[in-house]
């Protein structure tokens, strides 16, 4: 409670620097969002989906991924943390280390959300998507696996600063590919990348598996039931058990060398 | 009494990716790593009582900071024994983490974009400190710091010393048994130092913690402590006061003469000429051989004398001397 309200004060701290946020966050969306209706312009559906539904697509993913992001930006400080030795300081106090790195104040608004939630009320109307109970029940539950996904890779790829110091190639890879991948159906692509989004940087459960489920879409790629999509949680908490054990390995590392 | 503070053998030796010089060392390293083994902390013993106030010296790079970092469970020892307040700090880092409080004086660990009251308010809540008690604690520090005119304003204004002064009050605020300082008055006026060394004076005095001093500024340690315990590559050198290390280091004391007209020979028994320049000499003698008082006595007798100084071995000498010459003391106190 007492790091939510602190966080609070950070973040009035800089009042201009949320305004340009703001416009950023804006205009980064809505680019994408474009760049999307343009290709859709020119080819009528991608793999049977047509703007619609891949405004609904983009819809979901920017759900979760915003969520991960009011949350738990500071995660992907770690390496910074590490290679400026302040990282130190979370070690002499008596709390889960974890725990103490994502209560770090900063400077992210819930101005990506709440843009997420307008759009994605939007999308879900735009796209038809019959809203149900089950819709309302499952909505939350998958955007909570997202947001475990995207927690899960990212607490993954700040871990790895416990051996290298410098990650910001590879975070800026992890991100971009997330970017690239998260825009279309997986459908679009080969079958060794669909198999890697779905089982091995399991971003199609963000977005486009619930989606197909959403949307009743058919997916004969990957050969799945139509309601794979709702595992979307339990896959979040396979893939962030296991990335927190991956990050309890890093810091056993980092207590014996120190580096 | 038992102590608050126990090493035994305690040994940290660090693996690291050897480096090659140039880009074709750095390629080479690439793929095929060599590793090389350094001994950070070697066989290093101590134990604190509760309540003592600790000078721990040693040249940059000795391994004071290792050994820290072992006693707060930031490290893990590569072998030895290490217990503060009867816990392993590694093994139970999170309960030790109540027992101890760390100055880092190279790193805040105040929240930059926050005023001081609130990195104090996120303390309460990390150490579940009781109101009551927080309360009492802030405003004894705020007193006695003086913090009051800066506490609201963001860390990231404020001058080093108030900093400083904020780091101090974050480090004891949830009334730590044993607190480490790693040169916290690095950087600092002497005004502000002084400030500071009263302080760590006062909380050593007054609530009875036990403090662990690193710094390379010897004003501090003879201001504040006792006892001293030198390291120098990982190996303990000294463990014990001041004065004893005075007493074997530092037996050769200097006296300056100046004359009152100039002299071209200038002899006294017991006394080493070091230099003259006619007008003024040096001499250096040893204390246990010969007086001070028999020594002007003799000179006074044969020259026209205008003033005399005596000069006493200082620390900084002497811990000069330990370090380059990287003879352990207690070699020399041993009869």
């Amino acid at each position: 409670m007492q790091a939510w309200r602190i966080r609070l004060l950070t973040m009035l701290e800089y009042k201009a620097n949320f305004i340009m946020w703001f416009a950023f966050t804006i205009a980064y969306h809505g680019v994408a969002i474009a760049a999307l209706g343009a290709t859709l312009y020119n080819f009528p559906s991608l793999a049977g989906w047509n703007f619609r539904q891949i405004a609904f697509l983009y819809a979901l993913w920017m759900l979760g991924h915003s969520t991960h992001n009011l949350l738990f930006f500071s995660i992907g400080e770690v390496p910074v943390y590490v290679q400026e030795g302040t990282f130190d300081r979370f070690l002499v106090r008596p709390r889960d280390v974890l725990f103490q790195i994502v209560s770090v104040p900063n400077q992210q608004w819930p101005d990506e959300l709440a843009l997420a939630l307008v759009w994605f009320v939007f999308a879900t109307w735009y796209a038809h998507v019959r809203i149900d109970a089950v819709f309302l029940v499952a909505v939350p539950l998958v955007v909570a696996g997202g947001v475990l996904i995207d927690l899960a890779i990212s607490l993954a790829t700040a871990t790895i600063a416990f051996w290298f110091v410098r990650v910001d190639t590879l975070r800026w890879v992890v991100m971009s590919l997330e970017q690239e991948f998260t825009r279309y159906p997986v459908s679009i692509y080969t079958r060794g990348v669909r198999i890697l989004l779905a089982y091995v940087l399991p971003y199609a459960f963000m977005n486009y598996f619930p989606a197909v489920y959403f949307l009743h879409k058919s997916d004969q790629g990957l050969a799945i039931v139509p309601w794979l999509g709702l595992l979307a949680p339990a896959v979040g908490a396979v893939w962030f058990a296991a990335a927190y054990s991956f990050w309890r390995l890093g810091l056993n590392r980092y207590q014996g060398t120190g580096s | 009494m038992e102590p608050i503070v126990r090493t035994r053998d305690l040994r940290k030796v660090f693996r690291r990716p050897q480096r090659r010089p140039g880009v074709a060392g750095a390629l080479r390293a690439l793929f095929s790593p060599a590793f090389a083994e350094t001994v950070a902390v070697s066989d290093v013993s101590m134990e604190i009582a509760a309540g003592e106030l600790i000078g721990y010296l040693g040249p940059n790079g000795a391994g004071k900071s290792t050994t820290i970092k072992m006693l707060t469970g930031i490290l893990v020892p590569t072998s030895g024994v290490v217990e503060v307040a009867g816990l392993i700090p590694w093994r139970r880092r999170t309960e030790n983490a109540r027992n101890i409080g760390v100055v880092f004086g190279q790193r805040s660990q105040l929240y930059w974009d926050l005023p001081l009251r609130e990195s104090f308010e996120l303390l309460r809540a990390i150490y579940d400190i009781p109101r009551a008690r927080y309360r009492v604690n802030l405003d004894e520090f705020i007193d006695i710091l003086e913090m009051g005119e800066f506490l609201d304003t963001p860390v990231r204004q404020l001058s080093l010393g108030q900093r400083m002064r904020g780091d101090f009050a974050a480090a004891l605020l949830h009334d730590p048994r044993v607190v480490y300082l790693d040169e916290p008055t690095i950087g600092l006026d002497v005004v502000a130092k002084e400030a500071i060394r009263e302080f760590i004076l006062r909380i050593n005095q007054q609530r009875g913690t036990t403090v662990l001093l690193t710094t390379h500024d010897l004003a501090d340690v003879e201001r504040l402590c006792r006892r001293i315990v030198i390291i120098d590559r990982g190996r303990l050198l000294y463990d014990g006061t001041i004065e004893d290390l005075k007493d074997a280091y530092g037996r050769t004391r200097r006296l300056v003469v100046e004359f009152a007209e100039p002299q071209d020979h200038v002899v006294v028994e017991g006394a080493t000429l070091e230099h003259t320049d006619r007008c003024t000499a040096r001499f250096a003698f040893d204390r246990g051989a010969i007086s001070a008082d028999r020594l002007i006595t003799a000179l006074v007798a044969r020259y026209a004398v205008r003033d005399v100084a005596i000069e006493e071995p200082d620390l900084e000498g002497i811990i000069r001397r330990i370090y380059l010459e990287g003879i352990s003391p207690s070699e020399v106190l041993r009869p």
